[in-house]
């Protein structure tokens, strides 16, 4: 028995750029020949599926609504209240994004658990692309509200020795955002394939009395049932953490770049 | 470009065209979700809230119209009831008044009525006692003609015998 742990299937490759890098030092990382991985196709699909949520969550609203509308406008309510409640009540307007964040992440993990895809966030690509629009955006709205020349000031902060410290961790933010959701939606996967062969064996081993010829065929019994309570943590419960907790982030990062109009003059004063 | 079957991917790497397409559907599915979703609920939320609030500050305008209404209504009736008793009052008086000015009158008529009487009775007695005296003096005449025999001649001897009738009467 032998049990790969392989990152997403290739499925269209441009032939010459592969060759161009297959054997240098990108193709460590991912070689840019390749053009449609699984995860390529898991995003499509989750796109799909969150436009006809959508369409179907907020189709016919009324004032007086129905129990569908309930639903959707507790949950987005709910939503509203965290944005408000971690941004405050200036960043409001982030709520759209922060919702389609944490619905595209949990989509992105929950598509795994149907076999035939792969998580989108089990690939770092899609996981390293989200952290950087969370840096791009503390970088566009620290630049917009202190000023490009405070905003580099403020890597010398406290002092001008901890410069390269701050460099350091502007891009470790993104890094470490990351590899969290990456390593946990495919740690958990992987650890899900170890629990499954293990089981195989075990299995094996169990109904090792039966003759030969019988037990080639037997199935593994010891797989039924038991890695679906791991799949309620590994895949449901930490899609589910990793979701909040990478919007959750994002909140708190973003909202340090975004004070409200008070404290923005406050610290405007200050210098 | 060509299709593969049996190529993987490095477990831990970073696929620029898988970015590249994480970055567009995440945009794809942001500006979907805005519009379509999060923008409508949320305007849909709000103008409820706002017409429930509505609702509650125009019912406590109605009810405080109501209760300053009623407040005036109160006041108008007590002020009814008030002015009804005073007219009730005045009239009383008025009666009052109007009764004791009839008695009164009625009681000076009577008055009248009795001093005229009284003077009638006076002057009737003085004319009966004149009367009685013309006749007293007359029989006085006649008897003392017959007495004497000889005519007395009442133009003489009147104020003698009006002297006596007096005299008389006083006894």
């Amino acid at each position: 028995m032998d049990i790969s742990v392989t990152g997403p299937k290739v499925y269209v490759r441009i032939e010459w750029l592969y060759q161009k890098f297959a054997g240098t030092m990108v193709d460590m990382f991912g070689n840019l020949g390749n053009l449609v991985t699984q995860t390529t196709v898991s995003i499509f699909l989750v796109t799909i599926m969150l436009m006809i949520l959508g369409w179907v969550a907020s189709r016919n609203l009324t004032k007086r609504p129905g129990r569908l509308q309930v639903i959707t406008e507790k949950l987005i309510t709910m939503l509203y209240g965290l944005v408000e409640g971690t941004m405050g009540k200036h960043n409001s307007h982030f709520t759209p994004y922060i919702g389609t964040l944490f619905l595209t992440s949990i989509f992105g993990s929950l598509i795994g658990t149907t076999a035939i895809f792969r998580s989108t966030t089990a690939d770092l690509s899609v996981t390293l692309a989200w952290a950087l629009v969370t840096s791009g955006m503390v970088w566009y709205n620290n630049i917009k509200n202190f000023g490009f020349v405070a905003w580099l000031k403020g890597f010398t902060e406290p002092v001008v020795v901890m410069t390269p410290m701050n460099i350091v961790g502007e891009i470790a933010q993104p890094l470490s955002m990351a590899f969290r959701h990456f390593g946990n939606v495919a740690g958990g996967s992987v650890l899900t394939t170890l629990i499954y062969a293990a089981l195989a064996v075990a299995s094996k081993a169990l109904f090792s009395w039966l003759p030969a010829m019988v037990l080639e065929l037997f199935p593994p019994l010891l797989q039924a049932g038991i890695p679906a309570f791991l799949s309620l943590y590994f895949d449901f419960f930490s899609a589910f953490v990793q979701a909040f907790v990478f919007c959750l982030l994002t909140m708190v990062y973003v909202a340090g770049a975004c004070p409200s109009p008070e404290e923005l003059a406050e610290a405007k004063s200050e210098e | 470009m060509k299709v593969v079957f049996d190529a993987f991917e490095s477990f831990v790497g970073v696929n620029v065209w898988t970015m590249l397409f994480a970055w567009c559907n995440l945009l794809i599915i942001y500006l979907f979700l805005k519009k379509i979703l999060f923008v409508p609920v949320k305007n849909m939320i709000d103008s409820r809230q706002k017409e429930v609030d509505d609702m509650y500050s125009s019912a406590e305008s109605a009810e405080a119209d109501a209760k300053a209404m009623k407040a005036e209504y109160e006041e108008k009736l007590s002020k009814a009831n008030e002015e009804s008793e005073e007219i009730l009052r005045t009239a009383q008086r008025r009666a009052l008044l109007k009764e004791e000015e009839i008695l009164k009158e009625a009681s000076q008529e009577a008055q009248r009525i009795r001093d005229r009487a009284d003077e009638e009775i006076v002057l009737e007695k003085q004319r009966m006692l004149g009367e009685i005296k013309d006749e007293v003096s007359g029989m006085a005449i006649d008897i003392a003609s017959a007495v004497i025999g000889r005519e007395v001649k009442p133009s003489e001897h009147e104020k003698l015998i009006d002297d006596m009738i007096d005299e008389l009467g006083g006894k």
